[in-house]
């Protein structure tokens, strides 16, 4: 479970630098859900597929409602590229060192691993969890309650209208939307939770569009089981096999960021010199667009697909061994945007 | 039609529309040959660039209203949701259903990409619900299927821009055999409905939706689309992937589908618009056709697509009360069968019950409307639907042939929703000659009238199809009034099939074709790319087999690929894969074969 620093805002700065945490937070779990992702082979594992594309997609208009409270208070998104293995944003004292898994149980325990509740719902069959507290410390849901309580407090003229907005008008329709002032944020970041975590609402596993929070769809793939109603205290239980096959993935290495590749045939070496260009371009294309070049946004996307493409071509393009390969490592190149 | 039976569920929220708009126009695209209108020399690239500068609709001439050249065709819902249900007591909420949300993504596609007639959403499934919840999956038997068009949903100056005016009805079956689930669990409203598949007249279950109030460039009022259009461009200009969907309100219901019942458009009895559209333009008052069932004493009536909004707020036009009543077809005399206020179907009502009324009738009334056609006007007399007793209605709405292919097609015949027997006369005639040029045939003693057709040249046409047919048959396609289908015969262009499968061939006869329409498929696969191309070979392959035809992920999306294309490009796809460029760089004595080898190797001895 992760931990995150809690620490109350004294000015303005502190706040935006709060909601730029939280960026942080959204954008670190892409890379390592995608890698699981990438990692299931076209038609393989469909379920499971389909459950982390709904998760990578949700992750995507998080960061992008965080991006639009931060600059609807005055602040500018910083797109910090992550590296991995390594602590997420704001975590602390490396509660959660994070890798890059292809598509296994160990990927899809550290998805729970982030995406933990206060409370897990502990559904029939399910094996107890233990609690992790540190002082001072929260959650990731509880991060976003107090930084609720945080942005409720600020005086309206704290907030400014139309400033850097990212809205649905393009991608994600119903989804993304503009945040002008407190109530804005406030369902913004209900939503954030909400398809985290789940509805705070006790007991309750789904989130505000009645869809399974990601904490338990990483835990129905993790167990290979659908949590499906039942007549119990909890209202739900561990039901039919989800159909995983754990073997179905493609035999990618972890944590390709720290593979020295300098030792790999040219081809993987290329393949992943395509994947980082695709990956730096996203982010350099994320940064202007979030900054006041909306339109920009469309090039990220475009860039995104580049790295989705170049990512399939690595993830069949075979290391020195013969039998292993290596999905994307998301690094950054060091260039200027 | 069967969604006006109970049980029934009823859900409502908004639809994208994704669709590439670049081929409705003839500048750009000829539907008779299938291919993109390059102009001279012009490159895959530049024909992109003029594609994506037309879409300012403020500059004529280069502005043509092309509003989403980067479209994907991906339609799908948003913010939907179940939002009631019906056992036969009226719409209830208090269910563990209701809530559950509703899941869709399908591809929008013109049979016709020139008109607006013939739109198809191709799909793999639909869920209602979630995997382990309260749930409705149901995997695709058929196409969604848009009809009854109506073009005065919205009066244009409420939000001026291509297709606002009109709402839709979509309509699709899904067999029970088929591997439609119901997860019940504690939903009363899906235990009935599962109960009820149990009858064996109960083929599965229909799903229809009507989408309507469509909104484009995320513009709240039309007033915002002139900037929002040159932001566009500005977009396009620099580069990415510039996507531009509309957005739709949606209200819709899932119900029976049972045996001789239409699975494609609703096949209840058909209260058809009285008033008339003169030279495009809408009367003041319009009240859209509509669709009723009688069973016992109930007469369902489904209005979802009849009652025009007056506002962006979906405010609904206030006709007064609305009268039914059934004429008899033989003295004219008239039973009324009751009245429903405005209350019933302004948008809060509209909303919660998708658009459909039931009127309680006592037996005398029951008796005249089983026997009379129903009719409905409004408070002050004026007569807005009336009853055509006799409808045809095709098997394949929107058909696809092969240059010189040859097949048959079926019309039901039904009268006030029954099927007809033997004999009934059905015309099919070419829309829109001022000679009316039909095929007639005679049903048979399931009421089905079946045709040849045959595709002779490369063209989309429209057929009107006419039951009872009396040799007077309307001349063109009105989408209120008349049943019709439309075919698209693919070009002959068979001396593609023979050229050598080299990449040039390929890209230049087969894939360029595809690009220059369809720059989102940058995103997936670099069509101009010949590495690329050949590495994909197996999925291209796969996505462009015509078994797959139904297929949401189908490639050309647009369907427009004939088949001497396609085996040009399966030829190629097929070689040996390697690339134009690896097969130069083949030094010659690799080419030995292993007989030679083994000599070389014992003279080296």
């Amino acid at each position: 479970m992760i931990r995150l620093l809690w620490q109350a805002p004294e000015t303005i700065e502190d706040v935006r630098n709060l909601v730029q945490t939280a960026i942080e937070l959204e954008f670190s779990t892409l890379p390592p859900y995608l890698y699981a992702k990438f990692s299931i082979p076209e038609g393989k594992n469909a379920v499971a597929a389909s459950r982390l594309d709904s998760i990578v997609r949700e992750e995507m208009i998080h960061m992008c409602l965080a991006c639009n409270i931060l600059n609807a208070i005055g602040g500018n998104p910083a797109i910090t590229p992550p590296t991995y293995p390594g602590p997420l944003p704001g975590d602390i004292g490396g509660s959660l060192i994070v890798y890059l898994y292809p598509f296994s149980k160990d990927a899809m325990k550290q998805g729970m691993d982030i995406e933990t509740p206060v409370d897990p719902i502990e559904f029939p069959q399910l094996e107890t969890r233990g609690a992790t507290d540190a002082s001072g410390s929260v959650t990731i849901g509880e991060y976003y309650a107090k930084l609720d309580a945080i942005l409720k407090q600020l005086p309206a003229n704290a907030w400014m209208t139309c400033r850097n907005q990212i809205s649905d008008a393009q991608y994600f329709q119903g989804q993304i939307f503009p945040v002008n002032n407190y109530d804005d944020a406030h369902r913004a970041i209900d939503n954030i939770v909400s398809e985290g975590e789940g509805s705070p609402t006790a007991g309750n596993p789904l989130d505000f569009e009645d869809e399974l929070a990601h904490y338990y769809r990483f835990e129905e793939v993790c167990r290979n089981q659908v949590l499906v109603k039942a007549d119990n205290s909890v209202g739900y239980a561990w039901g039919e096999p989800l159909g995983v096959d754990w073997s179905a993935v493609y035999p990618a290495i972890a944590d390709p960021e720290s593979h020295d590749f300098s030792k790999e045939p040219l081809a993987a070496q290329a393949a992943q010199a395509a994947c980082n260009t695709a990956f730096t371009t996203m982010v350099n294309e994320l940064r202007r667009a979030f900054n006041g070049e909306p339109g920009r946004l469309g090039n990220a996307v475009r860039a995104m697909f580049d790295l989705r493409m170049a990512a399939l071509h690595a993830l069949i393009t075979p290391l020195a061994d013969g039998t292993s390969v290596a999905g994307p490592s998301f690094i950054y190149l060091d260039t200027k945007d | 039609m069967s969604v006006l039976e109970t049980p029934r569920i009823i859900f409502c929220g908004n639809m994208s529309w994704d669709p590439i708009v670049t081929n409705n126009y003839e500048k750009f695209y000829d539907e008779d040959t299938s291919w993109t209108k390059f102009n001279r020399d012009e490159t895959v690239e530049q024909f992109r660039q003029v594609a994506a500068s037309s879409a300012s609709v403020m500059r004529p001439p280069i502005g043509v209203g092309n509003w989403n050249p980067h479209g994907t065709h991906r339609s799908s819902f948003f913010d939907s949701e179940i939002s009631g249900f019906d056992l036969g007591g009226g719409v209830g909420k208090d269910d563990s259903f209701v809530g559950s949300p509703v899941n869709f993504s399908g591809m929008l596609v013109d049979c016709e990409p020139y008109g607006s007639f013939s739109s198809q959403l191709f799909f793999d499934q639909i869920s209602f619900g979630i995997d382990g919840g309260c749930r409705i999956f149901a995997p695709r038997k058929y196409r969604f299927t848009a009809r009854y068009i109506n073009f005065c949903r919205l009066p244009r100056p409420v939000y001026n821009f291509a297709a606002s005016v009109a709402s839709v009805i979509w309509q699709t079956s899904f067999a029970k055999s088929d591997g439609l689930r119901i997860d019940a669990y504690d939903s009363i409203a899906l235990q009935a409905l599962k109960a009820a598949l149990d009858d064996d007249e109960v083929l599965g279950l229909t799903v229809q939706f009507n989408a309507y109030s469509t909104h484009y460039y995320g513009a709240e009022t039309s007033s915002e689309i002139v900037g929002r259009e040159r932001d566009l461009v500005n977009k396009l200009a620099g580069g990415g992937f510039q996507p531009n969907p509309a957005r739709s309100s949606i209200v819709g219901v899932v119900g029976l589908w049972r045996k001789r019942e239409p699975a494609h458009e609703p096949g209840d009895r058909a209260m058809l618009a009285v008033q008339k559209i003169i030279n495009n333009k809408c009367p003041a008052k319009y009240v859209a056709t509509a669709h009723a069932r009688l069973e016992g004493n109930k007469l369902t009536v489904d209005l979802s697509n009849s009652i025009s909004e007056t506002d962006l707020q979906e405010t609904k036009q206030n006709l007064g009360a609305l009268t039914f009543f059934a004429e008899d077809p033989i003295n004219g005399s008239q039973t009324k069968l009751g009245t429903i206020d405005y209350a019933q179907y302004a948008r809060d009502a509209y909303r919660a019950s998708a658009g459909i009324v039931t009127l309680q009738l006592d037996t005398n009334q029951a008796k005249a409307a089983e026997t009379g056609n129903l009719q409905m006007s409004g408070a002050d007399g004026t007569p807005y639907l009336s009853e055509q007793p006799f409808r045809a209605i095709p098997s394949d709405p929107n058909l696809y042939l092969n240059f010189g292919e040859t097949r048959t097609t079926d019309v039901l015949v039904l009268n006030k929703g029954v099927p007809v027997g033997k004999g009934i006369k059905v015309a099919m005639g070419l829309d829109g000659l001022s000679v009316p040029q039909s095929s007639v045939a005679l049903t048979n003693a399931e009421g089905i009238a079946t045709f040849n057709v045959r595709g002779a040249k490369g063209q989309v046409q429209g057929f009107v199809l006419t039951p009872n047919s009396d040799g007077k048959e309307p001349a063109s396609i009105s989408t209120q009034i008349t049943n019709y289908m439309y075919i698209r015969t693919y070009p002959g262009n068979d001396a593609i099939a023979e050229l050598e499968p080299t990449w040039e061939n390929v890209y230049k006869y087969c894939l360029s074709n595809w690009n220059a329409m369809a720059p989102c498929m940058d995103n997936w696969l670099d069509l101009k790319n010949e590495a690329q191309v050949k590495a994909h070979a197996p999925i291209l392959k796969r996505l462009t087999d015509p078994a797959n035809f139904e297929s949401y992920r189908f490639m050309p999306v647009t369907r427009d690929m004939t088949q001497a294309e396609r085996k040009l490009l399966y030829d190629f796809l097929d070689g040996d894969g390697r690339t134009s460029a690896e097969l130069e760089a083949v030094p010659v004595e690799e080419t030995v074969n292993q007989a030679e080898l083994n000599r070389q190797m014992r003279q080296a001895k």
